[in-house]
């Protein structure tokens, strides 16, 4: 025999350490840095205390037209200059938003990092918001959100967020807005706005090599002009659950597979089950062996992947599993995941499958917080969520001292497997009636 | 910065099967990348036999003769890794990145996939992961509005016959009628320890990957009559031009302009992506400029020009644009060609050319930020080129591009042989 029959076990593990964390209040602002020796690429990220909750109902989607304004000249330059001295040091401006935050942020080799957080700063703090460039900004995210619309996925979403969370609440309706909110966005909206959230200081977060960094001059650039406190962030919301399963059908005909969109709503970020739902999510439909992924995927051949996690802001949290199936299986995939949703809510994990999670998660940490953009992602969350600098340490010690019984108790009470709400976007004149059989709740509307 | 692209060790040794191994050291994180590149991919699948080297991709964690079905991917993520594998044209690779202290259960996996698939395969497997792979077109390419372009454009580059005119992810028809012996004799002939690269980057030394890639790789068989996929570096010019225009359920009319340049790894082709870059990415691009921001005829988001690093053949080089709201497809087209065309007469400015480098030059060391994508680099030019060091040649060559250069090479390559892929928005009744 040519090979070698007996698995090897591990060597001596060489434990993982995430990076000294300096924490510094400058020029009225908070910095949060990493130090990275040796790191020729530097992140700096201006993180905002204003998320897509902050935006008022009916005005969805102001978040990303301001971020995309931002880059249509500043005081200083006009849209083309300012391209061009952004991309010209090798860069580009990031933007991106979250229930609770927005973020603008730059990833450049460290001897020009300050140049690169003077222009991000500059685009923040000093738009032109020119009102004809704001106008035609909207357009364009109206037409780019009905281009993604077009795919499948962003209408199934929309349908079960407005289920779960109401479409009054603005938590109800799509992170991003959707092609007619935008298109009702009006100039003095993003101006306001802008006015409003981006002057007040916010986090600069740095990860790099912070003997080559002066901190305090990124501060000053990035806080210059700045005023005001931080958002009232209000507490959690009391998101109750349906009474009973129902089905809901989004037309999409002609569509060679269905999109799976089934939830119900979770606990918010903070709540002190956090580890052990995470947990109990990836023996569900974490992990490529997860439960859904081996029966939906690698048993049946309904889908090319399934999974489901639990997913949390500092307000609101939710359940939902995600899928793409073959239009012809979409009522027996369903009827699967149900019952491996049901299953785990009423039987628990385990053993097997929970060191397989908790090392997974654990593991993670150390091989996904690699490069300076995912140590800066890292320390967003610990601003976000008010987490200590030794957080990541005491997550993997949580991830693997979490035991059958607390992972099993998260799945009962977290997991509704009689409150779901299936959203099923596929071609319904071949699906309809297939699904109406399952009996798995009554199909709306 | 470094004046090398690449300012990590590098030490590589080739076992007596043949298997080259390349191990870059790094203790920053206590976490190991392993990565091997086979050297076949679809160009190396006759007619009827499309999408072959992909399905067989997935088979690949289906178990092995020391490994249960499932297993791989238990023990993988068991231990905290991450992993995964891709087929492309040219190659496949197979990757995990571990916790350091598991490096070794990762290079029994692999060797155990490598020696030891052909007696674990069943009818099952092979019928369950052709379903997933029937679903996997479905999702990326059937289910989603411009999703199939890529398919189209690959028979109007490459002729028939040519390893490149078939997409990797095969024809429907084909993946129906693949049967269990085509696999079989699939691994028996590509899969061998010659016909591969292990690359091992990250924290563990070359000393010690070396003698566990002898352990378990070592008494693995080599194969001295591997066949060699068709020929297709040269593809001589029609003189003609390819325009198709599909009616389709799409948001918008698009349009793609697509050229076969040089073969990735050739001097040609560095200066084609710098010219993609002047061209395509980002804001201050031609396009953008042009398109975008000029005459406001193309959605912002959706312009952009690119190579596809083929290095077996031509590679492409591909420029899109989409329409804004009453734009028509003509329209588009005729400026999007208008600015394509360009590159050949208007010559690329000095602050073009820094920009373009600029934004190379920090993709190059985004990309080697995680020791993950620097194992797929060395793997890559182990495999294509015989040598890994010469990975730190490549941002040096990129830097070194002039402008006339790439008027030379936009004369040379967008002369001819344009295709053209239109989608328009179905009549709607």
């Amino acid at each position: 025999m040519t090979l070698i029959a007996d698995r090897p076990g591990p060597g001596a593990a060489r434990p993982y350490r995430f990076p000294p964390v300096v924490r510094r209040a400058v020029a009225g602002g908070q910095v949060v840095a990493a130090h990275l020796p040796g790191q020729n690429l530097a992140v700096a990220l201006l993180l905002l205390d204003v998320g897509a909750g902050q935006e008022p109902v009916g005005k969805e989607g102001l978040s990303g037209v301001l971020a995309k304004a931002l880059e249509e000249g500043t005081a200083q330059r006009d849209a083309a200059a300012y391209a061009l001295a952004v991309e010209g040091l090798g860069t580009a401006l990031s933007t991106g938003l979250d229930w609770d935050s927005f973020q603008a942020s730059v990833v450049i080799p460290v001897d020009r990092l300050h140049a690169a957080v003077e222009l991000l700063a500059e685009a923040v703090r000093t738009p032109r918001l020119d009102p004809a460039d704001v106008r035609r900004v909207r357009d364009d995210e109206a037409t780019a959100l009905r281009m993604d619309w077009a795919n499948p996925g962003p209408r199934a979403d929309a349908a079960l967020r407005a289920d779960l969370f109401g479409a009054q609440n603005r938590w109800g309706r799509p992170m991003h807005g959707d092609p007619e909110s935008v298109a009702g966005l009006d100039v003095e909206d993003v101006t306001v706005f802008h006015s409003e959230w981006f002057l007040r200081p916010g986090t600069l977060i740095v990860a790099g090599d912070l003997d080559r960094i002066d901190l305090d001059a990124l501060a000053a650039a990035a806080f210059a002009g700045t005023g005001g406190g931080p958002a009232e962030r209000g507490g959690p919301l009391e998101v109750p659950t349906h009474n009973g399963r129902r089905i809901i059908l989004v037309d999409r005909p002609g569509s060679v597979q269905s999109t799976l969109r089934l939830g119900h709503p979770a606990p918010h970020r903070a709540h002190p089950d956090h580890v052990p739902m995470t947990l109990a999510g990836t023996v569900l439909g974490g992990a490529f062996t997860s439960r859904l992924n081996h029966l939906l995927r690698e048993v049946r051949g309904y889908t090319y992947g399934i999974r489901a996690d639990f997913a949390a802001s500092r307000r609101f949290g939710r359940f939902a599993v995600s899928s793409g199936v073959q239009t012809a299986v979409t009522a027996p995939a369903v009827v699967e995941a149900v019952g491996e949703i049901t299953r785990t809510q009423a039987s628990g994990v385990t053993e097997d499958e929970l060191e397989v999670a908790r090392s997974w998660r654990a593991g993670q940490l150390s091989v996904e917080l690699q490069s300076p953009r995912a140590i800066a992602s890292a320390l967003t969350t610990l601003v976000v969520h008010d987490l200590p600098d030794d957080y990541h340490a005491r997550l993997r010690e949580a991830l693997l001292s979490a035991d059958v019984e607390q992972v099993s108790a998260a799945a009962a009470t977290h997991l509704h497997p009689e409150a779901l709400t299936l959203v099923i976007e596929g071609d319904a004149a071949a699906i309809r009636d297939d699904l109406q059989a399952t009996a798995l709740g009554d199909l709306l509307p | 910065m470094p004046d090398s692209g690449y300012p990590w060790p590098i030490q590589t040794s080739r076992l007596d099967n043949g298997l080259r191994v390349v191990v870059s050291e790094d203790r920053t994180a206590p976490a190991v990348a392993v990565n091997l590149w086979y050297d076949v991919g679809s160009r190396h699948e006759p007619a009827g036999q499309t999408g072959f080297a992909h399905l067989f991709e997935h088979l690949m964690f289906e178990g092995s003769v020391n490994v249960a079905k499932t297993e791989h991917m238990k023990l993988i993520q068991g231990s905290g890794g991450s992993l995964n594998a891709t087929t492309n044209p040219d190659r496949t690779n197979y990757f995990e990145t571990v916790p350091a202290e598991h490096l070794e259960l990762a290079l029994w996996l692999e060797a155990d996939r490598m020696g030891g698939l052909v007696p674990a395969l069943t009818q099952e497997t092979l019928d369950n992961q052709r379903d997933v792979v029937k679903n996997e077109r479905r999702q990326r390419y059937e289910n989603v509005p411009y999703g199939d372009a890529w398919l189209r454009l690959l028979p109007m580059l490459y002729p028939p016959g040519h390893p490149y005119h078939h997409a990797t992810i095969g024809s429907m028809a084909d993946l129906n009628a693949a049967d269990l012996a085509t696999f079989q004799a699939f691994h028996q002939t590509y899969y061998a320890p010659n016909n591969a690269v292990l690359t091992v980057v990250g924290d563990a030394t070359a000393t010690d990957v070396f003698a566990l890639a002898d352990k378990y790789f070592g008494a693995l068989p080599a194969r001295d009559d591997i066949p060699p996929a068709p020929d297709g570096r040269s593809v001589p010019a029609t003189g003609q031009t390819a325009v198709e225009s599909v009616s389709a359920d799409v948001p918008a009319p698009r349009v793609y302009i697509a050229h076969r340049s040089y073969p990735f790894g050739s001097p040609g082709y560095d200066v084609i992506t710098v010219l993609a870059t002047v061209l395509g990415s980002g804001r201050g691009s031609r396009l953008y400029q042009r398109l975008a921001d000029g005459e406001r005829i193309a959605q912002p988001d959706l312009v952009g020009a690119y190579g596809v690093d083929l290095a077996h053949g031509p590679a492409p080089l591909i420029a899109t644009a989409t329409a804004r709201p009453g734009v028509s497809a003509e329209r588009l087209a005729e400026g999007l060609a208008e600015v394509v065309d360009e590159l050949a007469t208007v010559p690329v400015t000095a602050a073009e050319l820094d920009r373009a480098k600029a934004l190379l030059s920090t993709g190059w060391w985004r990309q080697l930020s995680t020791v993950d994508g620097r194992a797929d680099l060395l793997g890559r030019y182990a495999t294509q080129f015989g040598d890994p060091a010469r990975v730190a040649d490549h941002l040096p060559a990129l830097l070194a591009v002039t402008a006339e250069q790439i008027a030379e090479a936009a004369a040379d390559v967008l002369a001819t042989d344009r295709v053209t892929l239109t989608y328009l928005p179905e009549e709607t009744s």
